[in-house]
C-alpha cells in the first residue's frame, strides 16, 4: 500500500484534486487544502522534507510582489467604469447608422464595435451586455434572424478575451514567464483575423441568406442629410484624408526627425496624427457650421475619438515604451474615470460599486493563484511535473500531436473551468512541456487564449451566453418604434446561434497551429537574443523551464532535487542571488 | 429551550464577524482607486519629469496586496470565491450546507491556519530587524508582511462565521445562508441600469 502510494503519488494527488474541486467548495481553498493534505502525507512517507511548507511565505510574497497581477484590478476597474460611461452605447448607435444601410450592416457594426471595445478593455461582460441591450432590439425590429443576431453579439463580445489588452493574455504571459508586451504583439494578428472571420461569416449570411440580416429601412436611418442622402461618402472622404494625413506625418515629419524610430512607435504616432486630423476637421465643421462634412461623418468621428484615446492610453503607451502593461491598465482606468466624469455618468454610488466588484474579483483571482501555488509546491515535490511531462512528451506526432491533444483537452476543460482556473492550474503544467518540444511560448499562449474563448461561448454554461440571456427579451414585448408585438428570443435560439461562432473559433485555433507566423511577428520588433543562450548560466541540474519562483524554491533545496539541505534559510542566500541574476538576465533578454 | 439560546448566541457571534468583515471590505476597496491613481501618476511623472521612484512602484503592490488579503474574508462573506458547482449546485440547500461545513473544516481552516502559523514569524522578523526592501529608495517590508497574518485572521474569522450559519441552518434554527449571488449578480444589476439609461434616451 505504502509502496503503491509512493510510486503513484502524483496521479493520486491529481485525481484527488478533481474530486476536491467538483465538491463545489471554493476552488482556491480546495486547491490549497489538496496541496497541504498531500504534502503532509508526503512528509509522513518520507517523500518530502518536513520543511516543505517553510517555502509558503515566500511563495505568497512572490504573488504579492508580482507587478503583472496588478493589471487584474486595473483592467477590471477600467472595464466597470467604461460600462457605466455610456461610450459603448454611443458607438453602437452611430456605427449602426454607418453600416446599417448595407445588408448585414448591423452585424458588421456589432463585430466592429466588439473589436474596438475589445481593444480598449479586457472584460467580456461589458460588451455583451451593451450590445445585447442596444443592438439586439434594433436587429430584431428590422427582421434579423434571432439565432444569427444573438450569435454575432455573444461572439463579438468575447473578442475582448483575445484582442489586447486582455486579462487572459496578461495572465497567460505571467504563467508562461513571458513578457506581456510580447504576448500582446503576438495576439494582435490572430485577434484581428478572428474578428475578420466573424465578418466573413456575416458576409456569407448576407449573401446566401439575405432574409437573415436585412438592411435598415430608410426611416430607421436617422443621420441622413437634409436632402435625404446618406452622407456615407463624406465619411469615406474624411477617412481617406485622415489616412493620408497619417502617412504624410510619418514620412515627412516623424521619420525625417527621428530616423531610427521603431515601426510600432511610428504606427502609434501616425494613427494619433490621423485621428487628430479627423477630429480637428469635425470640430471646425461643427463650430462654424461649414457643412463640408455630413452629419453622419461628423458623428462617427466624434464617437470614435474616446475609444481611440483609450486605446492610445492603454496600448499606445506600452508600444511607445512610456508605460508598462500594468501602468497602461492604470492609465486606461484613469482615462475611463475622466471620461465618465466628463459625461456626467459617474456617481459616487457607481464608483463604489465598481471598486467593490473589482476588489472581490481580484481577491478571488489572486486566491486561486495562491491555492495553485500551494498545490504546485507539493505536486512538484512529488515529481508531478515529471509525470505530466512524461504523459505529454510520449504523445505521438511530436509538436503537432501535443498541440492537438492539448487544445482538445483545454476545449473540453473549458466546459467546466473558467479561464482563471485553467491558467493557474493547467497552463503551468503545459508550459514547460511545450518549451521542451521547441514550441514558442508566446504562440502557445495565444493559441490557448483563442481556445479558451470558446469557454465563453459553450452552451449551456458559457458566460457570454448567460449575459446575453439576461438582457435579451425573454417574453413577448411591444416594440417601441413600430408598436408591433415581438416574439421573445428563446434560450435555444441563443445556443444555436453560438454554435457557428464556436466552430469559427476552432477554425482559428487550426489556422494558428498551421500558421504560427501570425503570432511570431512579435519577434520582429525586438533585438534578436536567443533565450537558450541566456539560460546556459543556470546550473545544469536545475530544470530551467520552471516558473521563476519554483526555480527559486528548487534552488533553496526542496527535497526532490536530491540535495539534502536543512530548512531553507530565508533571506539572501548565495543561491537566491544567483537565481535573481538569472531572472534579471532573462528579463533583459525579452 | 436551552439549545435555542446557544444557537442564538452563535448567530450573534457570526453577525459580529460579518459586520467586521463588511466594514473592513468597504473601507479597503477604496485602495483600488488609490492604487490606480498611484500607478498612473507614477507612469506620467516618470515620462514627463523623467523621475522614477521605487517607493511608488512598491506602494502599488503594497496597496493591491492590502486589497486582496484584507478583502479575503469580505469576499467569502459575499460568497464570491469561485466554485465549480456544475454538479453540486443542483443539490438541496441542506446538502450544500453540509458541503460548506465539510469544506470549511477540512479545506479553508487548515489552509488559513498553515498560513497564519508560517507568516507570523516572518512578520516578526522583518519588524524586529527593520528590514527594508533591497531596491534603492524602497519601503519598509514589515507593513506588507503584516498584511498576511491580518488577512488570514479575517479569513479564518469569516470561515468560522460561515460555519456557524451553516450549523444553525442544519439545526433548523437559522435561515438558508447560501445566497448564490456570484460575480454575475453585479453585472445583472448594471444591465438594469444601462437598460434604464437606454429607455430614458430612446
Amino acid at each position: 500500500m505504502t509502496a503503491f502510494l509512493i510510486q503513484n503519488m502524483a496521479p493520486i494527488m491529481f485525481g484527488a484534486l478533481v474530486i476536491f474541486l467538483l465538491l463545489g467548495y471554493p476552488v482556491a481553498f480546495a486547491l490549497a487544502a489538496n496541496g497541504i493534505f498531500f504534502g503532509l502525507i508526503g512528509i509522513q512517507l518520507g517523500l518530502l522534507q518536513p520543511s516543505l511548507f517553510q517555502a509558503l511565505p515566500d511563495r505568497l510574497w512572490g504573488v504579492m510582489s508580482n507587478d503583472t497581477l496588478l493589471a487584474v484590478p486595473f483592467f477590471t476597474f477600467m472595464g466597470l467604469i467604461l460600462e457605466r460611461s455610456g461610450m459603448a452605447e454611443d458607438l453602437l448607435d452611430t456605427i449602426g447608422q454607418l453600416f446599417g444601410p448595407l445588408r448585414g450592416g448591423l452585424a458588421f457594426a456589432v463585430i466592429f464595435v466588439g473589436a474596438l471595445l475589445a481593444a480598449t478593455t479586457g472584460v467580456v461582460a461589458a460588451s455583451v451586455i451593451s450590445m445585447g441591450l442596444i443592438s439586439l432590439p434594433i436587429m430584431l425590429r428590422y427582421g434579423y434572424d434571432r439565432r444569427f443576431a444573438s450569435g454575432v453579439i455573444a461572439a463579438s463580445g468575447t473578442l475582448a478575451q483575445i484582442i489586447p489588452p486582455s486579462l487572459v493574455l496578461i495572465i497567460m504571459a505571467d504563467q508562461l514567464g513571458r513578457s506581456v508586451g510580447d504576448m500582446y504583439a503576438g495576439a494582435f494578428i490572430p485577434g484581428i483575423c478572428l474578428a475578420g472571420l466573424y465578418a466573413v461569416f456575416a458576409l456569407g449570411v448576407a449573401i446566401f441568406k439575405p432574409a437573415w440580416s436585412p438592411a435598415l429601412p430608410l426611416e430607421a436611418r436617422r443621420l441622413r442629410e437634409p436632402d435625404g442622402s446618406s452622407g456615407t461618402w463624406s465619411f469615406v472622404v474624411i477617412a481617406v484624408l485622415a489616412t493620408v494625413a497619417a502617412i504624410l506625418f510619418d514620412r515627412f515629419y516623424y521619420v525625417a526627425t527621428y530616423p531610427e524610430a521603431m515601426l510600432d512607435e511610428r504606427l502609434v504616432l501616425a494613427a494619433g496624427a490621423g485621428a487628430g486630423f479627423a477630429l480637428a476637421c469635425a470640430i471646425v465643421n461643427r463650430a462654424f457650421k461649414l457643412g463640408f462634412l455630413s452629419r453622419l461623418a461628423e458623428q462617427v468621428v466624434f464617437v470614435l475619438i474616446p475609444p481611440l484615446g483609450l486605446i492610445f492610453l492603454v496600448l499606445g503607451t506600452i508600444f511607445l515604451g512610456w508605460a508598462t502593461p500594468t501602468e497602461g491598465g492604470a492609465m486606461g482606468a484613469t482615462g475611463a474615470l475622466l471620461m465618465a466624469i466628463a459625461r456626467r455618468r459617474l456617481s459616487f454610488k457607481l464608483t463604489r460599486q465598481a471598486m467593490e466588484t473589482t476588489a472581490k474579483l481580484s481577491t478571488f483571482v489572486v486566491f486561486i493563484l495562491i491555492g495553485a501555488r500551494v498545490f504546485s509546491l507539493t505536486f512538484y515535490g512529488v515529481n508531478g511535473h515529471v509525470w505530466v511531462e512524461h504523459l505529454l512528451l510520449n504523445l505521438p506526432g511530436g509538436q503537432l500531436g501535443f498541440l492537438i491533444v492539448v487544445n482538445i483537452l483545454v476545449f473540453v476543460l473549458a466546459f467546466f473551468l473558467d479561464f482563471f482556473e485553467l491558467s493557474f492550474i493547467v497552463v503551468p503544467l503545459l508550459g514547460p512541456v511545450a518549451e521542451k518540444l521547441g514550441i514558442d511560448l508566446i504562440w502557445f499562449g495565444v493559441l490557448l487564449g483563442v481556445n479558451m474563448q470558446t469557454s465563453f461561448m459553450h452552451p449551456p454554461f458559457g458566460f457570454a451566453l448567460f449575459y446575453l440571456r439576461s438582457v435579451a427579451p425573454a417574453n413577448d414585448y411591444i416594440d417601441k418604434i413600430t408598436g408591433l408585438r415581438m416574439a421573445p428570443v428563446t434560450t435555444w435560439q441563443i445556443y444555436w446561434g453560438a454554435i457557428p461562432f464556436v466552430l469559427i473559433q476552432l477554425v482559428m485555433v487550426g489556422l494558428l497551429i498551421a500558421f504560427p507566423q501570425m503570432s511570431l511577428v512579435y519577434k520582429s520588433g525586438a533585438p534578436e537574443i536567443d533565450p537558450s543562450k541566456v539560460k546556459i548560466d543556470i546550473p545544469a541540474d536545475q530544470p530551467s523551464n520552471l516558473p521563476d519562483d519554483i526555480l527559486k524554491d528548487l534552488q533553496k533545496g526542496t527535497p526532490q532535487d536530491g540535495k539534502d539541505k536543512a530548512a531553507p534559510e530565508r533571506g539572501q542566500s548565495a543561491d537566491d542571488k544567483a537565481a535573481e541574476e538569472i531572472e534579471k538576465a532573462l528579463k533583459g533578454a525579452k | 429551550m436551552g439549545g435555542f439560546g446557544h444557537v442564538a448566541l452563535l448567530l450573534r457571534i457570526s453577525a459580529l464577524i460579518d459586520a467586521l468583515n463588511e466594514r473592513v471590505g468597504k473601507t479597503v476597496y477604496w485602495l483600488v482607486l488609490v492604487a490606480v491613481l498611484v500607478s498612473a501618476g507614477n507612469a506620467i511623472i516618470r515620462k514627463v519629469f523623467n523621475m522614477s521612484s521605487n517607493a511608488f512602484l512598491e506602494a502599488q503592490w503594497y496597496l493591491f496586496s492590502a486589497v486582496f488579503l484584507l478583502c479575503a474574508g469580505f469576499t467569502l462573506l459575499r460568497n464570491e470565491h469561485v466554485r465549480i458547482d456544475v454538479i453540486t449546485g443542483r443539490l438541496s440547500p441542506k446538502a450544500q450546507a453540509w458541503i460548506d461545513v465539510f469544506g470549511t473544516v477540512f479545506f479553508l481552516l487548515p489552509m488559513a491556519t498553515v498560513f497564519l502559523y508560517l507568516s507570523w514569524p516572518v512578520f516578526v522578523r522583518t519588524y524586529v530587524h527593520h528590514e527594508i526592501s533591497t531596491n534603492a529608495g524602497g519601503l519598509w517590508i514589515w507593513p506588507a508582511r503584516m498584511l498576511v497574518p491580518i488577512g488570514f485572521t479575517l479569513l479564518t474569522l469569516q470561515g468560522i462565521s460561515e460555519l456557524l450559519k451553516r450549523i444553525a441552518f442544519l439545526a433548523g434554527k437559522g435561515p438558508d445562508p447560501i445566497t448564490r449571488h456570484d460575480a454575475r449578480a453585479a453585472e445583472l444589476e448594471l444591465a438594469e441600469e444601462i437598460r434604464k439609461i437606454a429607455e430614458a434616451k430612446g
